[in-house]
């Protein structure tokens, strides 16, 4: 298995670079991610989106759907690439330290 | 690298084949520069993983043995695996199908014309359908018959170790399954079937599927009652939010009607459309309720997921959640289930698990597409088919057309809705795959993309360009009709890949979304890439 190091701690990861386990997260893992995924510097935007995300997540065990993702922090998809480049799944969900989205979505 | 043999399997090499000369596609992508290269193969990936085959990762399950020992156990294991196969006890629902067509290839090759695996990689010796079939057959001549003379000169001539192995474990992996050669051999032999036998050795005996099918597909769909992860909690909340979202689309109130005992129709999605597409059952949602049908859907244990990823790699995970979507339509006492635009489903709940239901389990089972016709024939909504008065073409998902043969009544609907419907070519039954079919669609891992990109999926972006050839330079927006959730990811991801939205416009979607486009109660249009204002100026305030 793949590990990364952040702040001297080693993080397990997936094959893609996704956290396997969302507890291991920390605000610096997300800024470990920024330059892979074409984010120069986090801003509030992308706190906001984060933080709903892992919100949602420890609620309900999955990613928000991205319409509700968009809905409830009042980006718009377009607003959401813009901010993750990658897009909600790949981008935003890795940054938020969520697993990668599985099924056919 | 021309002239590969089966044989050549097992003989160690750097790579046994590699695409030099991907098949053209026509214009506007046939200018240099329009298409992104191969993302080259990284060094980290050969020691773990087969990067020998050709250059692709696609089954991270498939991980190559460190000892000699290791080595020793996979290779036997497979072996195990493979007389497993050819018995009775172990093999009873696929023996005389896998017998019938193991036996009797004639070699003519057909099936390679047929293969858009084959055609688009250029050609390719290891994308003929026979060749993976052609290696097992050797396998199990030479594993069977003892290493002598007449085996060798009898179609054993084969080395079986590690690489042979490995290397075959890829190849079971760069086939859709879509059985558009099993259709066109003239002897009937199913060369998709093979491929999908040599994924149950790897999956069944040795426990090796690739993880979005298998760990992150079945195994999550067991445990949280789908390979989404959505449970019953997320289910609910994401159903409530889908009808408040339905009222600010519609103006409407619509209530989406969960585990309601006795109804006539279980509705069933793939529950990929509730993360990525809830459009499409929010659209299903308007069509059943305007139409006044007695349906439900549920949201008991698998019973909001029809998908049943097992039919891509393993008996056993197939019967084991075929067999929980029965219950949960059992439970509800429904008198049929209707499966909504999802192909792999349609196949895998209504034929596939067929066998595996006896006496009041063989609920009634059956395609949406039969129903929403007779309901658009009756008059029951009110259409205007100019507001979809842009290009339309249609994909046909395997398994509807070619595996159950409902080919007519999406053609009906489409014309009643969409005035600028294309066909591609071909299509019904004859159709191209998406190139995303039995799994490759959510195989992201590695490089895996980049051969679905550019080579399972390029016929068909290549029979998307020819539909639209004339219109594809126009500003005009363009819709791929793809009713079904596998073939809607294969294609956003081409779309995206060759940047054919960006640039031309192209757009991707279900069929019950353009119908509801054309419902003239609405006074916004459905399908969100059109221009709102303008579109509301052409058909509400004219």
């Amino acid at each position: 298995m793949a590990f990364i190091e952040v702040s001297g701690q080693q993080i397990e990861v997936d094959e893609d670079g996704f956290l396997l386990n969302p507890d291991t997260w920390t605000e610096d893992v997300a800024k470990y991610f920024c330059k892979e995924e074409g984010i120069d510097e986090l801003n509030d935007d992308h706190w906001k989106v984060i933080k709903y995300l892992r919100d949602y997540f420890f609620q309900f065990g999955i990613a928000p759907m991205v319409r509700k993702l968009c809905k409830d922090t009042g980006f718009s998809l377009k607003g959401i690439y813009e901010l993750f480049p990658t897009g909600p799944a790949k981008g935003a969900c890795k940054l938020a330290g969520l697993p990668k989205p599985t099924g056919c979505v | 690298m021309a002239d590969i043999r089966p044989q050549d399997i097992g003989k160690p090499s750097e790579q046994l084949s590699k695409i030099e000369n991907l098949m053209s596609l026509p214009a506007p992508y046939d200018k240099p520069g329009m298409e992104p290269g191969f993302k080259p193969l990284k060094d980290s990936w050969k020691d773990d993983y087969c990067t020998t085959l050709d250059g692709f990762v696609g089954n991270e399950a498939l991980q190559r043995p460190k000892t000699k020992e290791e080595e020793e156990a996979f290779v036997q294991g497979f072996l195990r695996g493979l007389e497993k196969l050819f018995s009775n006890e172990t093999n009873r629902n696929y023996l005389q199908p896998f017998l019938l067509s193991f036996e009797y290839c004639a070699k003519c090759n057909t099936c390679s014309e047929a293969c858009h695996v084959y055609k688009a990689s250029g050609e390719q010796e290891i994308y003929r359908p026979i060749f993976r079939s052609e290696v097992l057959r050797k396998i199990a001549k030479k594993h069977m018959k003892g290493d002598g003379f007449w085996t060798r000169f009898n179609g054993g001539d084969i080395d079986i170790n590690v690489e042979t192995i490995l290397r075959l474990g890829e190849l079971a992996y760069r086939c859709n399954l879509c059985r558009r050669c099993a259709q066109t051999c003239p002897l009937g032999l199913d060369n998709g079937l093979l491929a999908r036998e040599i994924r149950k050795i790897f999956s069944m005996e040795l426990g090796i599927a690739p993880k979005p099918l298998h760990e992150k597909g079945s195994m999550l769909q067991l445990k949280t009652g789908s390979s989404t992860g959505i449970t019953r909690e997320a289910f609910l909340d994401m159903m409530e939010f889908m009808e408040e979202d339905l009222y600010e689309r519609t103006g409407k109130k619509y209530k989406v009607p969960i585990d309601k005992k006795g109804a006539d129709i279980l509705l069933t999605h793939n529950a990929g459309e509730f993360m990525a597409w809830p459009e499409n059952p929010a659209a299903f949602t308007i069509l059943f309720e305007e139409a006044g049908l007695n349906w439900t859907l549920s949201s008991e244990m698998i019973g909001y997921d029809n998908v049943n990823y097992g039919l891509f790699y393993d008996d056993a995970q197939t019967r084991k959640i075929g067999l929980q979507q029965v219950k949960a339509a059992k439970d509800l006492g429904v008198r049929r289930i209707v499966v909504a635009e999802c192909g792999h489903a349609h196949k895998a709940a209504m034929v596939s698990i067929d066998r595996a239901l006896v006496g009041e389990d063989n609920i009634p089972r059956e395609s949406f597409l039969p129903l929403l016709l007779d309901v658009m024939k009756k008059g029951v909504y009110k259409l205007d088919p100019k507001r979809n008065n842009f290009p339309v073409t249609l994909h046909d998902p395997c398994n509807i057309v070619r595996m159950m043969g409902v080919i007519q009544p999406q053609r009906e609907i489409i014309k009643m809705v969409a005035p600028q419907f294309r066909e591609m070519y071909p299509h019904g039954a004859k159709n191209f795959c998406c190139g995303g079919g039995s799994g490759f669609a959510i195989m992201n891992s590695f490089n895996f993309p980049d051969f679905r990109n550019k080579v399972s999926s390029r016929m068909k972006f290549k029979q998307i360009l020819e539909a639209f050839q004339g219109v594809m330079e126009d500003d005009a927006p363009k819709y791929v009709c793809a009713p079904c959730s596998n073939c809607k990811g294969a294609i956003r991801d081409i779309l995206e890949y060759y940047q054919a939205t960006a640039k031309f416009n192209v757009h991707y979607g279900g069929l019950v979304e353009l119908v509801v486009n054309a419902m003239v109660q609405f006074d916004k249009p459905f399908l969100e890439f059109l221009d709102e204002e303008e579109w509301i100026a052409e058909h509400v305030n004219k």
